[in-house]
């Protein structure tokens, strides 16, 4: 089998078809081959790239392995699942879509918690009263690590969610979350706060590169067509919607 | 790894059954405990940074577990199951298979599984005493192996903690600082934030609140927050509550109206955690430090003498033991007296003995009360290697 450039993309949802936009306004258009379902494609320009299309969660092992060349996923699931992030992956271009805040958020009426600082503070203040440690909802477990050491909280445990994140301290599944958000507007129906210094990352969709992949100066070369191709369809300024902010009462 | 360790086991096993047999003469009782244990204990008396070194995984009832990082936790449980006020005497010894998560590959000097023989004593109210016992124990243990060259370092945060106590400031700062102790970039920043009237301000909550808060007035401070809450048309939900919110808003207003913490005071805290000397100048050291301060920490000097003559009694030859400070505060459950031994082959990196006192560990995992507990562990392959010089 002649080495083909695989290149990792969400199969379904909001980052499928920005990703087929995105390559469709480079000129990189792709069909469906294969099977009815879908799974595989082509790019006509660039016969020697074999497009998977996979769950965007996936993507990260796939590019941590070595089993996509490329791939385009959000830059919050990379950190998540590949500690030496960059090591083993190339962040070659940000994709201006897919944007999600990873955020630090209290109930709103914790007015003594404005920052991460308060955060251990209320940590002891709570292990002395409930005699166990303040839990934090979250699906991303090794980011909030990294996050809260950085910080120097420590007295706190996670608890995993792998949905509706945000419902979990009114279900006092939790004290507090971390969690994804682009307007702020599902924290503030959940009565959530972001703490004044609690992004822990402004995350967009990213076209990765594998350092796992096996590469040949061939695949590079074509790796390097394809990013071309994709800059130049880029225009300086994004000239869809801009950079949603995070809205803050 | 199995295929390389088997020439060593002959020599392995008989240099564990010189240390368990050191230990069972000595009177402890050998304990076996499952390999496979809830990872709660461990997350909630070790932090969440345990779950970066640690083989945690869920089963399929969903329950968190992990691969026993260490045998003092297990000890601890165990202990507990048989005496649920955990204040019954009790001398354990066990020898197992402890597991380490190593990031990437791992490496001869950081294997993913190796070999603890330890030593646990719960209930033994006379400190110093079982303090001392417990070091000359695990020493013997390694001599019984041949091991002669030990570079033994010797710590007691008691004394950390009595500085504390001794020197004038609200309880709330002595909670705050003992709980930063373990980490000492945030200690460092605690401790500088307390000399500066201006953070002890904390700007950034409510003016309009904090200030109409009268520290001296704690019943009518809740009434003024539930004031606060209803007016701002928050929602109070969870598992936290106004009285817990009202105490922490206290300490802020009570911080913003508190004199800052003396300079020099801050400042000896600081010099006490750099000093590093041999044992039998330690105390003066610390006196010397103490004298322009006139902050006398007399009861924890003299325990720290005591269990120097004890163990000079005993035969340790502390002579040529390092003191340090603040050695300990790599794990948060330490409260007393810490030991490492270390072989100069290896190096400190690779300690091959290391304990210390944790009298609130039990407390931790369900005791009623505070248990007296200390104990130590043998990392019996580094030993190995130690005596046969091929590598850690």
């Amino acid at each position: 089998m002649s080495a083909k450039l695989v290149l990792a993309l969400p199969s379904k949802g909001r980052l499928k078809e920005d990703c087929a936009n995105m390559l469709a306004e480079a000129g990189l258009a792709i069909t469906k081959s294969g099977s009815a379902r879908g799974y595989k494609g082509t790019i006509a320009h660039l016969p020697e790239v074999e497009v998977n299309f996979v769950s965007s969660s996936e993507i990260a092992q796939f590019l941590k392995n070595g089993a996509a060349h490329l791939g385009v996923t959000g830059e919050d699931l990379l950190r998540e699942a590949v500690a030496d992030c960059e090591e083993r992956l190339i962040l070659r271009a940000p994709c201006r879509f897919g944007y999600a805040d990873v955020v630090v958020a209290v109930p709103a009426w914790w007015t003594d918690v404005q920052r991460m600082a308060d955060l251990e503070e209320l940590a002891m203040t709570f292990r002395r009263r409930h005699g166990r440690r303040v839990r934090v909802a979250t699906k991303y477990m090794n980011l909030t690590q990294r996050f809260f050491a950085q910080h120097g909280v420590s007295g706190y445990r996670t608890v995993e969610s792998l949905g509706a994140t945000e419902g979990a301290p009114a279900a006092q599944l939790a004290e507090l979350v971390v969690d994804i958000t682009t307007t702020g507007a599902t924290l503030r129906a959940n009565d959530l706060r972001v703490l004044n210094d609690g992004v822990i990352l402004r995350s967009q969709a990213h076209i990765v590169s594998s350092n796992a992949a096996r590469w040949s100066n061939h695949l590079r070369a074509i790796e390097r067509e394809l990013l071309d191709a994709l800059a130049r369809a880029k225009h300086p300024t994004p000239k869809s919607q801009p950079r949603p902010g995070l809205t803050r009462h | 790894m199995p295929t390389e360790a088997a020439p060593k086991e002959p020599a392995l096993a008989a240099q564990t059954e010189r240390i368990m047999g050191t230990f069972s003469r000595g009177g402890y009782e050998q304990i076996a405990t499952p390999v496979i244990q809830p990872a709660g204990p461990f997350l909630d008396s070790v932090g969440e940074a345990l779950r970066a070194r640690t083989h945690v995984f869920v089963d399929r009832d969903g329950q968190e577990l992990c691969l026993r990082p260490d045998l003092t936790i297990p000890t601890c449980r165990l202990h507990l199951a048989r005496h649920p006020g955990g204040n019954r005497l009790a001398h354990y010894c066990y020898h197992g298979l402890a597991f380490r998560y190593q990031a990437g590959a791992a490496m001869p000097t950081h294997p993913t599984e190796s070999h603890q023989a330890g030593i646990e004593s719960f209930a033994v109210s006379d400190r110093e005493k079982e303090d001392a016992a417990i070091l000359a124990l695990t020493l013997a243990a390694l001599h019984a192996t041949g091991l002669k060259q030990i570079q033994l370092t010797i710590g007691d945060l008691g004394l950390f903690a009595a500085l504390l106590h001794a020197i004038p400031m609200p309880v709330r700062w002595r909670r705050r600082l003992w709980h930063h102790f373990w980490r000492r970039d945030s200690f460092r920043r605690v401790l500088m934030r307390l000399t500066s009237s201006e953070a002890l301000k904390a700007h950034e909550l409510p003016r309009d609140l904090v200030g109409r808060l009268d520290p001296a007035n704690p019943k009518a401070a809740e009434a003024i927050v539930i004031e606060y809450l209803e007016r701002s048309g928050l929602g109070i939900y969870g598992t936290r509550t106004i009285p817990e919110m009202t105490e922490r808003l206290l300490a802020a207003a009570a911080d913003a109206r508190e004199a800052p913490l003396d300079l020099a005071a801050a400042a000896l805290i600081d010099s006490l955690t750099l000093v590093r000397t041999p044992a039998p100048q330690a105390v003066r050291r610390v006196c010397d430090l103490l004298r322009p301060h006139k902050i006398n920490i007399e009861p924890a000097l003299v325990s720290f003498r005591r269990r120097l003559d004890l163990l000079d009694r005993l035969g340790v030859d502390t002579g040529e033991a390092e003191f340090s400070a603040v050695f300990g505060r790599s794990l948060e459950y330490y409260t007393g007296f810490v030991f490492q031994a270390v072989s100069p082959k290896l190096g400190t990196t690779n300690p091959i003995a290391s304990g210390g006192r944790y009298d609130g560990l039990l407390t931790d995992l369900g005791a009623p009360h505070p248990v007296p507990a200390i104990g130590s562990c043998i990392h019996t392959e580094r030993l190995h290697a130690a005596l046969h010089g091929d590598g850690p």
